[in-house]
This record gives structure tokens, sequence and C-alpha cells, in this order.
């Protein structure tokens, strides 16, 4: 047995990555906005970035929007602007992907933490600026094409295990302390679900693929995207969110559906 | 209640052979206590406003039977087993509802139309007969209490009064004492102080994987449960692991210092508040929160609580490392975990 | 007055009643009631049941939708035990939802679904069940806030308000171990809270904890006691109750509000044939048909998304069903407090889950004790009254109705907080403060608004009603025309007693006091009524009635 104090094993992060990274909520400036708004979430161009050495075409123009849209905070070799954004080096296509997939990059203000909000890029580029993030910082990658081909069961237990505390039982969210919350997953696509578990974004813990491997995060996934699909067998399914709308439904529809009948017959006819 | 027809004339069969059903019902309603003061029509009878409130009754007895015929045939003929390809499927229970709810409501509304409209409104008053009973009632119940005690002789024969008492008492003891059966000593085998956890067990995952430092990233958790069999649902067994970022300076509690494992700590995951996993861990605040009450913990001081209605700091698992380089603890916890108790030693 | 129709048609009636042979249907009907008569002897108390009043008002209907729905639970409840299995054994679901073949769980939780998705009609059966215990108990809580508002649980009934509170607790248990019985998520941390409040009990604590549990939490008997409580101790115990409960209002007939007519000596109203009968058929219509809707169109405790119980695995927003939020509310807010000398601890949980509730139900038990004790009124009461003419018991009602909302609201701050996007830390706060503030601003203003409405009632019956009648004096001055309800003395002030029954306000509201104004969705006034009031000396008239109305004959 090691001594506690044993040197601990190589990080895939460096720390002035992890110190950046924290930082990143409190000291986000306003970036530029701009780009072309509209998103489609159907086709998702395989990125492959691969590319280490010589940067591809589409890292090139990655690196175009970059220097525009996000050069101001994270600098100009991904370095990082002190009080203003986190290093970028190491973060990889995951994060960059779910950061401005889901519009929370470019952030347009600070807060306790960085909304959704609809995306500034189209998939194409979203994928481009991952796709330069990782040919410079390298870093974790969201894998493409088809993610909802894993064990639903395992994916289910996995989910209520490390995910339903925050994310609720169905993904409809749920609050965090002092005004944070976790999002809804109710719009998140395979890849967003994907790279959030890989990245840890915000205050949510990051499942490296030695966490959660790759096979039971695609499990998580089809899971996940199969309850949002699945309709509610029993009527309306008031949100999904458990005995609160429920009770609200009771009171509102039961109770006063039943002191309307009440009143009508006790009414004088 | 029987005395309020007593005062009533005998009458005779040809006296009640006279009388009407209405002048049967007035008398019989006497007899009860009951006045009709009056009865009206909501409509005059055979008017055309009666037949037509005759047929909106009739009315609704029909869609009700409609809705039966309507829920028998989706009951027994619409796709009705769970199947996420049959979209026709996830009506099925709703046309249930619909067609049943429609047939309750009609026969209901049908009723009470048929009472407001159809039926003479009447206004009747009832005496009451409240507060003691009639005095010789009461005397003589008295009396027939006293006298049975007397004939009991319970009053004067003290020996049988008191071994009487012994005697049934023993009997409602008899009653309760096989209810022990159902008390279990907490203390025989002292589960509530200590959890399956102890030295050199491995940390592993809900798939049996034992856990290596390598596989957490910083600001990662991982929960983790005893390496015993069924370990997964021990109450007591799961354990955050986490995996604090380097820059972070843990301040332990007295006595724990040497429990984390360079950056990593683990706690019970289990609150001590009531007991719900308190698994929400912020990576940025390292805050620990649990969903139930709201109670937060501060990773970086041994999980001490910061907020909410817990008093005590989630117990701390000693961990480090083996020799093949998987987790282990070092000991079970040192203190109790999940709720306290009236007999809980206090740490702190 | 007509006869009914049967007796015009059929002449048998008469005779058959005085068992002379009949030759009709109606007649061989006879026969067999003559042939049950003389075995039972039961033609006077039949007719004495068929013959009892019962005052008509709506607010008297809701204890009835409480017993509706208790059939209705025991009607559905049945059907379920055919199917459910309330073992913690662990077996591998296959049933048809795909998302969970394949995973461990319970028996108790495997049938469930196979309830839920492989009976055919099963899932709609389970949901009216849930849907009926949520309107049993709200049932219970909106008529004991009639019963507490109008006065009705005065001497002689004080019993039956103490039947009612057990009721009220027997329900809260009964659903408790209802929604626990599916071993799903959910239901789950339900019970791990309910272990952690049974442990939290000084001196007994553990040892009443190994015996509910039969040993460490969650061990393999809980959800087979549990069941056997369900579905037959507690639902014979409420039967009783409920037997007695009505049997008392039998025995002492229904209290009645104050009006023309009733007094403490009588009941005014329908007799149970045919048109209380009616009424009641209808109403337990009405609420099988709203659960059956409810249970058809919104889905409710859908276990198949919060997944199997495992003592790991919790879920966001957390909630018990509705009426275990109050107890759920002052646990979230109560401040990190416990006990702790002597090498022992209370933990702090034990406050607000054990001794709160515990003294908010003796409290509310000794109501109607401490109520006569504090005015000294030990006279028996069958006039209900109207909550302004009792400020101080409104207030304590409002006060603690405030309360219990409060706290039901609290119960759910963390979806609050989530929905609308507050701090849940800021939740807590506010939920604390509002705990302190809201009650007593609830005494406050219930007080001053009972004693306002009571004043204005004696204004109008001293001054009239206004017309909206504008007139012009001749020394200049605009005064409002008053109308008297009654005679007026000769300072023209009215001489009527207020009589605890609603005092007419509006000139349109003349006569209400009487017979309510016909019609639901609008007023049907026949012409000859109207014409009464209005034409010729109507204003005579309509005195004169009102008068007659006020004064209690």
């Amino acid at each position: 047995m090691t001594k506690p104090t044993a040197a601990e094993p190589a990080d895939p992060s460096p720390g002035l990555l992890a110190r950046a990274r924290r930082r990143a909520s409190s000291t986000i400036a306003l970036t530029v906005a701009l780009g072309a708004v509209g998103f489609g979430y159907a086709a998702i161009a395989p990125s492959s970035a691969a590319a280490d050495q010589t940067p591809s075409a589409d890292a090139q123009r990655g690196q175009q929007i970059y220097q525009t849209a996000c050069i101001t905070c994270h600098g100009r070799n991904l370095q990082g602007v002190p009080d203003r954004g986190p290093s970028l080096i190491g973060v990889g296509e995951a994060a960059t992907y779910f950061q401005v997939a889901t519009g929370r990059m470019p952030a347009a203000a600070q807060g306790s933490q960085i909304p959704a909000k609809p995306p500034q890029y189209t998939e194409e580029q979203v994928n481009q600026i991952a796709g330069y993030v990782q040919s410079v910082g390298g870093g974790p990658q969201v894998p493409s094409g088809n993610l909802r081909d894993g064990d639903m069961a395992l994916g289910g237990e996995l989910f209520r295990l490390n995910c339903a505390q925050c994310h609720n039982f169905a993904g409809k969210g749920g609050a965090l302390s002092s005004g944070k919350s976790a999002p809804g997953l109710g719009t998140s696509t395979d890849q967003v679900i994907y790279a959030a578990m890989l990245s840890g974004p915000e205050n949510m813990p990051v499942f490296g693929d030695n966490n959660i491997t790759p096979a039971e995060k695609r499990a998580i996934v089809s899971y996940v995207q199969t309850l949002k699909e699945t309709k509610d067998p029993g009527g309306n399914g008031v949100g999904r969110l458990g005995p609160v709308p429920e009770s609200i439904v009771l009171w509102v529809a039961g109770i006063g559906a039943l002191m309307f009948a009440v009143l009508w017959i006790g009414a004088k006819s | 209640m029987s005395g309020e027809g007593t005062s009533q004339p005998a009458r005779t069969a040809a006296d009640l052979d006279g009388l009407s059903d209405e002048e049967l019902t007035h008398l019989g309603a006497g007899l009860d206590g009951v006045r009709i003061l009056e009865r009206e029509h909501r409509f005059a009878p055979g008017s055309k406003a009666e037949r037509r409130a005759e047929r909106l009754v009739a009315g609704c007895f029909v869609i009700a039977f409609l809705s039966v015929v309507g829920f028998i045939a989706v009951y027994l003929f619409y796709p009705w087993r769970f199947s996420l390809a049959d979209q026709r499927y996830f009506l099925y229970t709703p046309l249930l509802g619909l067609t049943m709810g429609l047939a309750l409501l009609a026969v209901g509304a049908g009723i009470v139309l048929w009472g407001k409209l159809l039926m003479p409104h009447e206004t009747a008053v009832q005496d009451r007969h409240d507060g003691f009973s009639d005095e010789t009632d009461r005397r003589t119940i008295a009396a027939t209490f006293r006298d049975s005690l007397e004939m009991t002789g319970l009053a004067r024969r003290s020996l049988l009064r008191r071994s009487l008492f012994l005697g049934s008492g023993a009997l409602g003891l008899m009653a309760v004492v096989p209810l022990g059966g159902l008390v279990k000593n907490p203390w025989a085998k002292k589960e509530l102080l200590g959890t399956p956890w102890k030295a050199g067990m491995r940390l592993v995952r809900l798939d049996g994987v034992a856990v290596r430092p390598e596989d957490l990233r910083p600001g990662g958790m991982e929960t983790v449960f005893p390496d015993v069999p069924g370990g997964r649902h021990a109450p007591d067994g799961p354990v955050m692991l986490i995996r604090l970022y380097p820059d972070v300076t843990r301040r332990p509690r007295a006595g724990q210092a040497d429990y984390s494992w360079g950056s990593y700590v683990a706690f019970s995951k289990i609150c001590t508040h009531v007991g719900c996993p308190t698994s929400l861990y912020e990576q940025q605040t390292n805050k620990i929160l649990c969903p139930c009450h709201q109670s937060q913990f501060d990773a970086t001081r041994d999980a001490k609580p910061i907020f909410g209605p817990a008093t005590r700091s989630l117990p701390m698992l000693p961990i480090t490392v083996d020799s093949e380089g998987f987790f282990v603890a070092r000991s079970d916890f040192r203190e109790p975990i999940g709720p306290a108790f009236w007999e809980r030693r206090n740490y702190d | 007055m007509t006869k009914p129709p049967a007796s015009s048609t059929s002449p048998t009636g008469k005779a058959a009643a005085n068992g002379a042979a009949p030759s009709a249907k109606a007649g061989r009907l006879a026969t067999r009631a003559n042939e049950a008569d003389q075995r039972l002897t039961l033609a006077s108390p039949i007719r004495r049941a068929l013959n009892k009043v019962f005052p008509d008002h709506w607010s008297f209907m809701l204890g009835e939708v409480a017993l509706y729905s208790f059939v209705i639970l025991l009607l559905t409840g049945t059907y379920l035990t055919l199917f459910f299995d309330p073992s913690m054994a662990e077996t591998k679901y296959s049933g048809s939802y795909d998302p969970l073949r394949g995973v461990e769980m319970s028996r108790a939780y495997s049938t469930t679904l196979d309830l839920s998705f492989d009976i055919r009609g099963g899932l709609i059966i389970r949901q009216i069940h849930h849907w009926a215990a949520l309107i049993f108990v709200a049932a219970i809580m909106v008529h004991m806030l009639r019963v507490f508002f109008t006065g009705a649980f005065r001497r002689p009934r004080e019993l039956n308000w103490l039947i009612g509170i057990g009721l009220l607790l027997l329900s809260l248990v009964e659903g408790f171990a209802g929604y626990s019985l599916p071993d799903d998520l959910l239901s789950g941390t339900g019970l791990r809270i309910a272990s952690g409040i049974i442990l939290s009990i000084p001196v007994i604590g553990t040892w009443l904890y190994f015996l509910v549990f039969n040993g460490d939490f969650p061990g393999t008997e809980i959800l087979g006691r549990l069941y056997i409580l369900h579905v037959l101790v507690i639902p014979a115990l409420l039967l009783a109750l409920i037997a007695l409960h009505l049997g008392l209002v039998v025995k002492q007939k229904h209290s009645q509000y104050p009006g023309a007519g009733r007094t403490e000596k009588n009941v005014k109203g329908v007799r149970v044939m045919p048109l209380f009968a009616a009424k009641g058929g209808g109403l337990f219509m009405f609420v099988f048909g709203v659960t059956a809707l409810l249970g058809g169109l919104s889905q409710v405790n859908p276990i198949w998304l919060y997944g199997p119980y495992a003592p790991a695995d919790v879920s966001a927003g957390s909630q018990p069903d509705f009426y275990m939020w109050f107890l759920e509310g002052d646990t979230r807010i109560w401040p990190s407090w416990e006990f702790r000398g002597l090498g022992y601890t209370i933990p702090a949980v034990f406050f607000p889950t054990v001794v709160v509730p515990g003294l908010v139900f003796t409290i509310a038990a000794i109501y109607p004790w401490i109520e006569a004790r504090l005015t000294k009124d030990r006279a028996l009461h069958n006039l209900l009254q109207r909550p302004r003419d009792v400020p101080v018991r409104t207030a304590l009602g409002a006060m603690a109705l405030t309360w219990f909302l409060w706290m039901t609201v609290l119960g759910a701050n963390d979806v609050w907080a989530k929905v609308f996007d507050i701090s849940l830390n800021a939740t807590i706060w506010i939920g604390r403060i509002g705990m302190l503030l809201l009650p007593p601003l609830a005494y406050w203003v219930a007080y001053r608004v009972s004693l306002g409405l009571e004043r204005h009632d004696r204004e109008v019956l001293e001054h009239g009603v206004e017309t909206g009648i504008i007139k012009r004096l001749p020394t200049g001055e605009f005064i409002e025309i008053h109308q008297p309800l009654g005679p007026v003395d000769e300072h023209g002030h009215g001489q009527l007693e207020y009589a605890g029954a609603p005092v007419p306000k509006k000139v349109n509201k003349l006569g209400s006091t009487g017979r309510a104004i016909r019609g639901f969705f609008s007023p049907v006034e026949e012409p000859s009524e109207v014409a009464a009031v209005t034409g010729g000396n109507g204003d005579r008239a309509g005195q004169r009635e009102l008068a007659s109305q006020q004064q209690p004959e």
C-alpha cells in the first residue's frame, strides 16, 4: 500500500486548466455576439478533428471564428485571459462542442451560472470551432454518429445513480444550491448529453471515460433519449415532475370539478 | 327513537283503507316526527317543459349507455399492451378513462337532473330530540346497572373482584406479550454503528469493477460500493468518491487529516439528516447538496454542514491505494453513518 | 299537489300495504315485503330511515365526497390486490416496458409494472386508485375546514370531531403506506425518510426502528407489513370509524344553518327518499366519474419513470403526495438544531416531524373543549355559525390554515426554485421568515375582516339596503335611500334582530334569506314571484316577507 501522500497519477488536464475552468463561471465577461442564428440539430457533421499537427481546412475556419468571437476572453492561443475566461488548453472538442452548441458560449452576461440560449453558430461552425480547439489544445472528444445503441436498462441504472439526483428522474432538471440549477435535458441532443458527461460543464462533475465508460455513456444517452421520445401511457404526463404537478391537477381539476358538482347539486332548481 | 309515534291513536285497518297513498305518507312522516311543509313541482305535470326535462334525463342515460359500449369496445379491441413501436397504445388508457368517466358523469347528471327537474321539491321539518333521555329512562337504566352489579356481588365480594382483575389483566398481558416477537434488539449486532466497509476493502463501481485513482478526473465523482455480495444494495454502503481539484485546500475535521488520498476524498452518501443519498456534488463550489431537505455540505471541509437542517458532517471513509493500484478503505467509518439517534455518541 | 302516477294507474298499491292479495307486479313485490316484515318486523325502522330529514346545503356534501372516494378506493384497491405482490425478493424484469427490461428489482416493483403494462386495463385502475386516494384526503381536509369554520364541532358533536381527526390521521398513514408499496425510487426515498424519523425518537427510537423494519433499513419485511396495514388493518379501522361517524350524524341529526323556520329544535330540509338519495347517488357518480377521467387523462405516480428503489439512488424534486408536504416543509426550514448531552442525542429531524405534528393534531383534536372552556359555552348547538360571527375562532382557523398551506408550499421548495428560477437557499429563508410572519398576519386579517362583515350586517339591519337611488333633500343635501329590511321604529331604524343568517346586502338579493334564487348558471325567476316583489305595493310585501324570514319561527 502506498502512502496517502503518494504522487498522483498523470492527469490529462493540467492544474492550470483546472483552476481556470473553475474560475470560469465567475469571470466570463461579455463577448461579442455575432454569427448566424439558426441551428440544425439533424445533421451532425463528423468533425474527425484528430488532425493534431497540420490544421485542416475546417479547423482553419474554426480558428477564424475563434479569433472573432472567443479570443477576447480565452486568449490568442487558448491560454485564457485573467479575470475574463479560462484557458481552453486540454478542454478538447467535447467541452467546446457542449458550450457552443447549447448557446452557453459566447456568454452574454455573468451570473451564478451561464444559461443556455439559442446557439449562435450552425452545427457546422460549432464543429469547426471545436475542431480548432481540439487541434491546438487536445482533450476529450465526442464520438459522432448514432449514440443510441447502448443498453437502455444499464443506462437507466447509471442515470438513476449518477444523473437523476440533479437532472430529475425524467431529465427535467432540478435546483442546486444558491441559485444554480441543473438544466432539463428536453432539447439536448445525443452529442450534447455525451459531451456534458465527458467535460463536466459548470458544476456538473466530470465523468471521464474511466469513470463512465464510452459504452455506458451510450447506454445513458439511449435511456434518456428513449424516455424523452416515449409518450406517456397514462394520459397527460403533467410535466413528468412527480407529485407537485399532480397535486395541482388534483386541486384545480379534481377538487375544482367536484366543488362545481357539489354547488350545482346543492343549488335550488 | 320509537317514542315519537306512541302518542298516535291506534288505527284500525279499516281506517287506513280509507286513506290515499299521499295521506298515508304524511301519516307515516308524522309518526317519525316529520312534517312535510310544502311540495311543489318544478314544471307543471304534463307540460311541455316537463316532457323536455324528461327527454334531457333520458338523454343522459342514453349517453351513459353509449359510453359504456365504447368503454367495452376499447377495452376489448384496442391495442392495450405497452409497446414503444405502436403509437396507438398510448391512447388506450386515456380512451378508457374518457368513456368510463363520461358514462359515470352522465348517469350522475341524469340522476341529479331527475331529482332537480322532475321530482317535486319538498320542504320537510323533523323534530330533534336532543339532550338528556327521559327521566324515567335515566333512572331505570341507572337502577338496572346497580342491580346487575348487586346481583354479581362485585361490590361486596372483594376477593372475587380482585381475583377477576388479576385473571383478566393476565389475559390482557397474554394478548400483548406475543407482540414481543416483533421486538429486535438493535444492539445485538450493532448494525447502526458499523457498515460493511473494513480495512483493505476495495471501492467498487456499480458493475463490481474496482476503482483506481486514474479513473477520476479532477472535479469528478463516482458512487462506489463496498466489495461485498449485495454491496450495491447495502443501505449504509454507498460512498461518494470525489477527486477535488489539486489547487483546493482541504481543511480536514479533527482527526481526519490522513483520511484522504491526495486530492481524493470519500464520504458516506447517506445524509446525516434523515438518510437520503446526498449525491449532488457541485464541482466548482465543492458543495454537496441533499435533494430531499436541501442540507448542504462543504466537500473541502470534510463535508461539514453549511446550510439546511443537517447538523453533522457526512462521515468520511479513510482511503488509500493498495499495491495493485486500487482504492481500498483503511477502515470502517469512525462514526455511525446516516441519521442520528438517541444513543449516538457525539463526535463533533 | 299531485298524486304519484303509480297510485293513479295501479289501485293495488293501497291494498298491498294492508297485506291484501294483490294481482299485479307491484302486488308481488308487496307480498315479498310482507314476507320479510313478518320475519324481521322492518316496516317501522325502514320508514323512519326513509323519512329522515337532511338539511339541503352544498357545504354538507363535502364529507360525502370523501365517503364516496373511499368506496372507490375499496373497489379499485381490491382489484389491485389480485395482481400485486408485496415481496421484496429480487427479480429480473422481463415485461413489456422496454427501458427497464433486464433491470434487477423487487417483486413489488415488477408486479406494479406488470399491473401497469401487462394487465389489460390495469393502469387505469391503478391511476383511479391513486387519484381517489388524493381526492379522499383532500375532501376530508375541505370537509374539516367547513366543520371548523361553522362551529359544527360544538356540543353535542365533539365526539364526531374527534372521530374526524382520527379519520384524517388514519387516511394520512393509509396514503403513505399505499404509495410506499410499489418500491419505486420515489416511495423508497419516502420510506428511508420515514425510517430516519422513527430512528430520531428519543429513548425508544432505535428499538422502534428495529421493530418496524425487523432489523436495519430496509430489511426484507417492511413492504409485507405495510401491505397488511394498507389493505386490512387501516381500511378496517377507517370503515369502523366512518360507520361510527355517520351513525352519530344520523343519531344526532345533521346541524343546519340558521334561516327561516330553522331552530335548535328541528331540522329543515328534504327527506332521504327520494330527493336526498337522488342527489347523493348523483354525487357518487360524479366523484367516480371525475376520478375515472383523471385516471385516464392525467398520469399519476408513473413509477416506471422513477425506476426501482436502490439506497444509493435519488431523484431531484423528490416529493411525497401533497398531504405529506407540510411535514416536508417544516423539516426543510427547520434550522440545524438538535439536542446533545449526557451522551445522548435528540436529532434535529425529531422536532419538525414528530413534535410539531404531534402538537398540531393534539390541539386540533381537543379544540372543541378548548373553545368551550374559553367561551364557557356548555349549551347544545344545532344551528351553525357564520365564520364572521365568531371572529376569534375564524382568525385562529385562518392562522392554522395559513401555517399548513405555507408549510405545504415549502414542501416543494426545490421545484419552485427550479421552475421560477429562485435561489434554493433563498426559498428556505423566505420560508423561515414567512413562517413567523404569515400566520399572525392571517390571524389579524381574518379577525378584522370578520368584524367588518359583522358590523356591516348590523348596519344593514338597522338602516336597510343601499338602493343606489340618490335623493336631493330640500336643504340641498344628497342622501342615498336605504330600503329597510323590516318594520322600523320612530327613528327609522330597523327593528330586526340579527339571526345568524345571511343579510341581503343588495336589492336584488332581497328574499334570499328564505329560498335561494332559483337556477345555478343563471337566475330563473318565475314571473309571478317577481311581480309579487315589484308590483303595486311591492315594498311593503317585501318587507313583510323578510320580516317573517328574519325571525326564526
